[in-house]
């Protein structure tokens, strides 16, 4: 059955505004858990428009530092915890999406995922806070030094029994810097994936996302990506929302579903030791007030322009 | 008989029965009008009043006394002393009158209106019409005349075209001639009823009496008088009752509603905001629409005298902002009479109004909210008790709820959130500044102290304020002062987070702290700064940590009185800057000043000191904002040291607060007087006076540099 | 088990500079290096990949002109299926950011991205990356026993020379319906400077803290003869236009002179910058990344440093 001409397409731009509007319907289905959608009608409750996003809470270092015993962690006390910058910015674009859809009468749904700690539930509540209906936290040691794919083994289950329409992984975290997670979740779940993308259109009555993929060096690769589909949002791409910390603490009060993981793989590697890194021969240090210092530099660039 | 005279002199019985018929209609608008305006503050938020007497006392004082309304401009302050008694006079007269005339004689056929108190009354009444003109004829002088630039319409917050108030200054003149005619009629009634009715008593109405001697001198005598007593008598009449059925609905519904604004109003406004209920929606968080406002919020719109004393006071306003606080409370004013008032009532809209009930974004712009610097210069002159801080803040509660701020504001919040300090430093970097001291601060976590140093976020982080705190250390150390700090557990006290409108960031950041501080031994707090010391003081208790929370000029004085700091005279001639956190906010203005006298510097001051310090423009969360410069205009910052440069050469622009350290070491060099007087904080030339030598620290200025 | 592959990365016919790389960081592994060149018309590169220290190159004939992540993927699976290597070399790039991590988890192959230095150690392939926002090092040790995917950081390693013509060999796969299509590529909005031509770069970053002083640098920049760039979190906000940008998904920039205020150094901002000729950085942290790869270092207040130089100008 096609009910294609009730369809609408969805463009939500690097400016967030939208163009467009969901359809009353569902993407066709590609992958087979996506059973809820299987005949083309959503069952009875279920929203008609779901975003799971992936989501971390990374720590920060300041300049001063101290490594655990065993050499293989930093201190807890040198750390700052913080929502991935990546995470927030496909958050806001899993809400503008939805916002969207509800906008048009639809139910619509985002679900947050993270792999952690209950003391990384901080990352969810930040999540909920910003408009996210449901948070999800696999059990499991959090940090910064889990490697990514036993992360996104861990996701995995939980993001397949939601069946969302899209999936949203930020590029990276700032903490770890992998890059993998998202691509590597995709391939778990099965889902086509896009890797690095910056503009977003959903155009759900051919059941495809045409995305821009910012390559190096200022091109941009325009994809064609089928639906559902993961993909993983670079900043940029939106200005997130701010969560007041009002709204946080009306999250405290919301459940946060916990789930244990699935037995365990090996991980794709094993961190021997971490360490400071190495100064380089660091460079020369220019005193004296700025003035003394603004001198110093012209008379460097002079030097090496002439 | 003794000495009176007949009431409706010359009226046919129509006449009075039609007059009663008018009184009637007139008494009934003002009834109608009263009535909405009841009603249109009943569509406010409620909001419990308890205290009834002091309240009531207080506002007979404040009324009575004109203590706030003589503030800052004696002239007018008098013209409206003199007017306010005589009308009052007058209005007990007339009321005095009325109970004779309509209950005494009608209902208990006596007879008070007559002999030594006739004679007593028509003397009083005389000197209250006279007050009553003068004190008219001085306000018309004012206006007319002396012109002071906030009697004008122009607003700073809108440019010239896009706003119109010239039904204002009609209203104004209506005004003032309504009552100025009034009181003539007055008079001249008295005038030809004496030169119609001769009557030996007629010089104790020395005004009406000199008035007989003109018309009797003009030939005006016998029945032509009582021909235009008979007139006058109507005019009076009719402009009186008209006036009392307009009082609702212009300008002298100020009358009313400014002393039950003085009455209503909260006397710790702006000082302790009000806090959140946990569970309220998104859309009920702070002020949007007219009918969130609290009904007292409501009443105080109606109160407004268009004085302009908040918006001359006003440092936004001052610096080109597009903020003004008279004009902010004029606009929601007309959408409420237009949306909820007897405008509403009648269906009168004029162009361009809104009809719901949603004003933020239009007419309150949010450039113009976000342009406050929650300074309570406005709120702290206002003679009729308008709460423009709270009110503003209300509505930057509603803009954060919603995500609609500076993004550098959005940032800091973000910051300050994760790391507990707006500089974005990892919480081990609060002690650092104590590495350049000779000696270990105590850990108030560990041991006990009888001091417990509150440091705050700039005192810690700005290097060129980690000098100050140094200094000070130093000092408190060579008085044997007992002091200890929070270290690590210390966050940012959320004084300016709070009026920036985060109020839940503000609620966890009170709560932390307390939590840090309740499990510390000490006897008294302190900070050197004045946005700390005001939201430990006055906010933490409700919060649940009490305190006494002393700003350290007042720690400093107590040392210097107890003789535990040798003081040798440093003979520098000076300038002082009240911080409106320590000033306005909590009135200490005398002890930084006492401790310069102790250290033996010559105060000269600035013309604007004390109540009427004029805000750095940092204040409001606005140093964690974008600053917006509109061509042509200086930053207050810089008007303030324009301002101690013209006193003549000074040696040091004296300042307690480490905000005001940063804003004026920028405003010496930006303003084009660098060279011409340096900035000091108190504690530095404390520590010159006891000899220490002074920190060798680099005097770095500036912003910290957040990492990419 | 051995020998490495290296998958090339091409774009518009074009060899891209990270697979040279690769090629370097093969050498210090042990076992053949083979380059494998995956596109419509893979011999139209090939040539390109004949570079010192390959020993192979081999054709992968699949998909079109133009990468597409599904395609890359059955690629490299029926690679190491057929030639079971010890060692997959990825670059860290945008490219192999959408397969390389798909590989490695349905091979269940080790792996690790970002990385900047390999060495075989006691049977297993051992890593170095960066971790907590390139805060502190770590070296990660890969599973012995079967195939690494190592996604290598870009510029770290030198680029391999040309070399000898080496063999070639042709490999088929079965043909793949890619689920995201490349359409086209589309320029970034060409602007009127190329901050890669230009001797001296005076470049900003956050440390500006507002946008209404960019006015201020596009000023300074000119007014010192200098091109104006920008580190990343500029053009997020939107500040300046993309084409000024430095850094990995920026231009990679050589001038004679690097003048960075306000920039502490993301790795990424590092990667497009630091083989400049004479980089000078300013910045109020004295922990800086920048100040590692700076020649000049200044810890001052940048808007100070700026006062000054505009006076000398």
């Amino acid at each position: 059955m096609s009910t294609a001409d009730n369809f609408v397409g969805i463009v939500v731009h690097a400016g967030g505004n939208v163009k467009g509007l969901f359809g009353p319907r569902f993407l066709p289905g590609v992958v087979a858990y996506l059973a809820r959608h299987g005949d083309g009608t959503s069952p009875e409750g279920t929203p008609e428009v779901k975003a799971v996003v992936c989501v971390k809470q990374v720590v920060a270092i300041g300049d001063e530092i101290a490594f655990t015993d065993d050499g293989k962690s930093v201190d807890g006390d040198y750390l700052d915890h913080a929502v991935n910058e990546w995470d927030v910015v496909a958050v806001e674009e899993a809400l503008r999406m939805t916002e969207a859809a509800s906008a048009a009468g639809e139910e619509s749904e985002v679900v947050v995922v993270t792999v952690g700690g209950e003391e990384n539930e901080e990352a969810l509540r930040r999540c909920l806070a910003m408009g996210a209906q449901r948070a999800i936290r696999v059990e499991g040691q959090s940090g910064a030094l889990l490697d990514p794919l036993t992360v996104a083994r861990r996701l995995a289950p939980v993001v397949a029994r939601e069946a969302a329409d899209v999936v949203l992984c930020g590029v990276q975290s700032s903490d770890s810097v992998q890059a993998a997670v998202g691509t590597m979740l995709a391939e778990l779940l099965e889902l086509p994936r896009v890797a690095v993308v910056k503009e977003i259109s959903l155009d759900r009555a051919d059941g495809t996302a045409t995305v821009m993929r910012e390559l190096e060096g200022g091109l941009v690769d325009v994809v064609e990506v089928d639906l559902p589909a993961l993909l993983t949002v670079q900043t940029g791409i939106n200005e997130p929302r701010y969560a007041t910390l009002r709204a946080i603490k009306q999250a405290n009060l919301k459940e946060i579903e916990v789930v244990e993981p699935s037995q365990d793989a090996p991980g794709c590697y094993e961190i021997l030791r971490i360490y400071a890194p190495p100064r380089g021969e660091g460079a020369e240090m220019l005193e004296g007030s700025p003035a003394e210092v603004a001198a110093r530099i012209v008379e460097l660039v002079k030097a090496r322009l002439s | 008989m003794g000495e009176t005279r007949p009431v409706y002199a010359g009226l046919s019985h129509i006449e009075v029965v039609l007059f009663y018929g008018l009184a009637v209609v007139s008494t009934g608008i003002f009834c109608w009008g009263v009535a909405r305006l009841v009603l249109k503050y009943r569509a406010g938020r409620r909001e419990p009043l308890g205290r009834l007497v002091r309240r009531a006392s207080s506002m007979v004082d404040v009324v009575f006394s004109h203590r706030w309304i003589r503030r800052r401009d004696p002239i007018a302050g008098l013209g409206h002393l003199l007017l306010f008694y005589g009308f009052t006079a007058l209005f007990i007269g007339t009321t005095i009158l009325g109970i004779q005339t309509d209950i005494a004689r009608p209902i208990f056929h006596a007879d008070f209106w007559s002999g030594r108190f006739y004679l007593g009354y028509k003397l009083a009444l005389d000197i209250a019409g006279v007050l009553l003109l003068a004190g008219l004829t001085l306000m018309a002088f004012n206006r007319a005349v002396r012109r002071p630039r906030r009697l004008g319409y122009a607003r700073p917050d809108r440019r010239a075209g896009e706003y119109d108030r010239s039904l204002y200054r009609v209203g104004d003149w209506v005004f003032l001639s309504t009552l100025f005619s009034l009181g003539v009629t007055g008079f001249l009634l008295e005038g030809f009823f004496l030169a119609s009715t001769p009557q030996h008593f007629a010089a104790w109405s020395p005004v009406g009496w000199v008035l007989m001697k003109w018309f009797r001198a003009m030939g005006l005598t016998g029945s032509s008088a009582a021909l235009a007593h008979h007139v006058t008598w109507w005019v009076h009449a009719v402009l009186a009752l008209t006036f009392v059925a307009s009082i609702p609905f212009t300008k002298a519904v100020h009358m009313i509603a400014s002393p039950a604004n003085v009455a209503v109003r909260d006397p710790a406004a702006g000082k302790r905001l009000s806090t959140i209920a946990a569970d309220a929606a998104p859309e009920d968080v702070g002020y949007r629409n007219l009918d969130d406002l609290s009904w007292r919020h409501l009443l105080s719109l109606d109160a407004c005298t268009k004085c302009g004393k908040c918006t001359e006071a006003c440092p936004a306003a001052a610096a080109g902002l597009p903020l003004s606080p008279r004009d902010l409370i004029l606009d929601l004013r007309e959408a409420a009479e237009t949306t909820l008032g007897a405008h509403a009532a009648l269906g009168i809209r004029p162009d361009g109004w809104p009809e719901g009930l949603d004003v933020l974004g239009d007419p309150i712009r949010t450039a113009s909210v976000w342009s406050c610097t929650q300074c309570m210069a406005c709120v702290e002159i206002c003679p009729v008790g308008i709460e423009h801080v709270p009110i503003i803040n209300q509505f930057r509660r509603q803009l954060v709820e919603r995500g609609e701020m500076d993004p550098m504001l959005q940032r800091t919040f973000e910051t300050i959130s994760s790391t507990g300090n707006s500089f974005g430093e990892p919480k081990r970097r609060r002690p650092k500044w104590t590495e350049g001291l000779q000696f270990a601060v105590k850990d108030a976590r560990k041991e006990a102290a009888e001091l417990l140093w509150f440091v705050g976020d700039y005192a810690s982080f700005d290097p060129r304020n980690q000098r100050n705190s140094r200094a000070l250390a130093e000092v408190l150390r060579r008085a044997g002062a007992d002091f200890a700090m929070l270290y690590e557990a210390e966050r940012t006290a959320g004084c300016d987070v709070r009026r920036a409108g985060e109020e839940g960031l503000y609620s966890s950041l009170a709560e932390a702290n307390i939590e840090a501080i309740s499990g510390c031994e000490f006897e008294r707090i302190f900070s050197t700064d004045p946005h700390t010391f005001h939201t430990l003081k006055n906010e933490y208790p409700g919060f649940g940590g009490s305190w006494t929370v002393l700003h350290h000029s007042e720690l400093l004085l107590e040392l210097i009185e107890a003789g535990r700091l040798e003081l040798r005279p440093l003979g520098y001639r000076v300038t002082y800057h009240d911080p409106c956190m320590l000033g306005r906010y909590n009135e200490v203005y005398d002890a930084p000043r006492r401790v310069l006298e102790a250290i033996g510097v010559e105060l000269v001051e600035m013309p604007r000191n004390r109540d009427n310090s004029l805000c750095c423009g940092a204040g409001g969360g606005r140093i964690w904002m974008k600053e917006q410069r509109p061509e042509g205009s200086r930053r207050a910052s810089e008007q303030r040291i324009d301002e101690a440069t013209s006193l003549g050469r000074l040696d040091y622009f004296v300042v307690a607060c480490p905000k005001d350290v940063t804003m004026y070491s920028d405003a010496i060099k930006t303003s084009g007087h660098d060279g011409e007087i340096e900035l000091r904080e108190l504690s530095e030339l404390v520590l010159e006076s006891i000899g220490a030598p002074t920190d060798s620290a680099t005097a770095l200025a500036g912003t910290k540099v957040a990492p990419d | 088990m051995s020998g490495t592959i290296i998958v090339a990365e091409h774009l518009q016919g074009r060899l891209r500079d990270v697979t040279r790389e690769l090629v370097t960081a093969a050498a210090t592994l042990p076992g053949p290096v083979t380059v494998a060149i995956v596109a419509r018309e893979p011999e139209r590169i090939a040539a390109q990949a004949e570079l010192e220290g390959v020993n192979e190159v081999v054709l992968v004939r699949a998909g079109g002109d133009e990468f597409e992540n599904d395609v890359y993927q059955a690629a490299l699976q029926a690679l190491i299926a057929q030639r079971a290597p010890e060692v997959v070399l990825v670059g860290f790039t945008v490219g192999g950011m959408g397969y390389a991590p798909a590989v490695a988890a349905r091979l269940s192959c080790g792996f690790a991205s970002d990385v900047f230095g390999l060495e075989r150690r006691d049977g297993r392939l051992v890593c170095r990356r960066a971790f907590y926002g390139a805060k502190v090092h770590g070296e990660v040790a890969l599973p012995a026993g079967r195939t690494s995917v190592v996604m290598v950081r870009p510029t770290v390693f030198a680029p391999a020379a040309d070399g000898a013509s080496t063999s070639r060999s042709d490999m088929s796969i079965d043909p793949v319906t890619p689920r995201a299509r490349h359409l086209r590529f589309v320029e970034a909005p060409q602007s009127d400077v190329d901050i890669t031509t230009a001797d001296f770069l005076l470049s900003i970053g956050r440390g500006i803290g507002d946008r209404e002083n960019v006015e201020r640098f596009v000023k300074l920049a000119e007014q010192m003869g200098a091109t104006l760039s920008v580190s990343r979190p500029i053009v997020d906000a939107g500040w300046m236009p993309a084409a000024r940008q430095v850094g990995q998904s920026g231009k990679t920039v050589k001038p004679k002179v690097y003048l960075a205020l306000g920039i502490s150094g993301a790795v990424q901002h590092l990667a497009g910058m630091k083989t400049s000729g004479a980089i000078i950085a300013v910045n109020t942290d004295p922990e800086a990344a920048i100040f590692d790869v700076a020649h000049y270092g200044a810890v001052a207040d940048l808007f100070d440093v700026a006062d000054e130089l505009e006076r000398l100008f």
